[in-house]
């Protein structure tokens, strides 16, 4: 029976530690967006105190270094902090983008080691601190959109309307308009491709 | 459709960036050009991620000093677009023909091509230890003499085709080749690859051994 009732506890504990590893990663994707959204400082507190620890034991055991361990700390939260508005849900989990980030410059620092050169390759390899609408946007703004603006449907359209003739920011339209972040930039993915479509049907 | 791919063991040594720069090059090309090892990728990445955080044994830190001299740093305003637009990616234009190279090869603005016959080649990377790392384009109708690796011979195909005793090869392509395995790449419509090998070619068939000096020029 004891046997039996410690089984018991021990599956419940395990349940117990699934749950709050679901919990944890949830939190860590809501402080990301906050940060993201809002510059949220509390928030990236507590990714900072999540993850330093943890980037500065990888640190040691690809340098063997305190140094160094310490500035992948720094450069990675740093990152996170200057470029938490690129993190798009869409595409992943936050601690991935958090890990991607430290993968990156861990890269650039052995690469720095072998050969003291000081180019940021990892760029090159994961091109993934980039905005890769932007192109667009300049591209199809040029071509006088805003009259096809009219033919979106709502949602895409105020979206549309608060970016470019509001000029607002992403995470700004995102308070405005009380969506995600993510949501934004799919709103306007979707927008895009739909406005190139009816330009290329424009030009035929 | 590209038949051949790095094997699981390269992703993930590449994902976890373990893998040296020239290896890494080829891997995130070949990723550009194919969805399936994307996929992959990502899945590795994501294992990856989760494995990192909950390493055993952290040792609890206090870095305040460090938070609040980030928090004192500026964030980048999303408006500021320049600062994260995408940089446009490299082109070369070889025998009348342009290529615009994948992502990886941003950082080599100028490159230095000599050609010898129907082979144009460019040093990319020559700071790791006896690894050679070069791109290399084969005009149509061209071909390089039959030889043998003394260690492996990476090539990746960026544009057009080529053949050889194992087979045709795609654009996108992945072509590991260990040491001890002969082939005379042949090409009719032209290509141009990135190739990566850790020692110098041999030449070996009866003609093309006075052709020798060959392999280091092409290597």
């Amino acid at each position: 029976m004891i046997i039996l009732k410690h089984v018991t506890t021990d599956n419940r504990l395990n349940k117990l530690n699934t749950i709050s590893e679901n919990d944890e990663n949830d939190s860590i994707q809501k402080a990301l967006c906050d940060v993201a959204n809002h510059q949220d400082k509390k928030a990236f507190e507590i990714l900072f105190k999540h993850f330093s620890p943890k980037i500065r034991a990888f640190g040691l055991q690809r340098f063997r270094q305190e140094a160094q361990a310490l500035e992948l700390v720094q450069e990675t939260m740093l990152l996170v902090w200057r470029k938490a508005t690129l993190f798009n849900a869409e595409k992943g989990k936050a601690t991935t983008w958090i890990y991607t980030i430290m993968r990156n410059h861990c890269f650039d620092m052995l690469r720095k080691k072998m050969t003291q050169k000081e180019d940021q390759v990892s760029d090159d390899l994961w091109p993934m601190l980039e905005d890769e609408e932007v192109i667009e946007e300049d591209h199809l703004l040029s071509r006088n959109l805003i009259a096809h603006i009219n033919s979106l449907p709502k949602p895409q359209r105020d979206v549309v309307e608060a970016l470019y003739i509001k000029e607002l920011s992403q995470p700004e339209v995102a308070s405005l308009l009380k969506i995600p972040l993510g949501t934004v930039k799919s709103r306007l993915r979707l927008a895009l491709s739909k406005l190139k479509t009816t330009l290329e049907v424009d030009h035929d | 459709m590209i038949k051949h791919h790095p094997n699981e063991q390269l992703l993930a040594q590449y994902s976890s960036g373990e893998l040296a720069f020239s290896l890494s090059i080829a891997i995130s090309a070949h990723l550009e050009m194919c969805p399936q090892c994307q996929q992959k990728e990502q899945r590795i990445v994501a294992q990856q991620a989760e494995q990192a955080w909950d390493a055993d044994n952290v040792e609890e830190a206090n870095f305040d000093d460090m938070l609040q001299c980030i928090l004192a740093t500026p964030i980048e305003a999303p408006k500021t677009k320049t600062l994260h637009k995408k940089k446009a990616n490299n082109s070369v234009s070889l025998e009348g023909k342009t290529y615009t190279l994948p992502t990886a090869f941003r950082s080599f603005e100028q490159l230095k091509w000599s050609g010898f016959g129907t082979i144009n080649r460019a040093r990319v990377i020559n700071d790791e230890q006896d690894v050679r790392a070069s791109l290399l384009h084969i005009k149509q109708g061209g071909e390089i003499p039959a030889h043998q690796h003394k260690g492996y011979e990476l090539t990746l195909l960026l544009a057009g085709s080529f053949s050889d005793e194992h087979g045709t090869y795609q654009k996108g392509d992945f072509i590991l080749l260990s040491g001890d395995v002969k082939h005379s790449p042949k090409t009719e419509q032209g290509c141009l690859c990135y190739t990566v090998q850790d020692a110098p070619l041999h030449f070996m068939s009866g003609m093309s051994k006075v052709l020798n000096p060959l392999g280091k020029f092409i290597y």
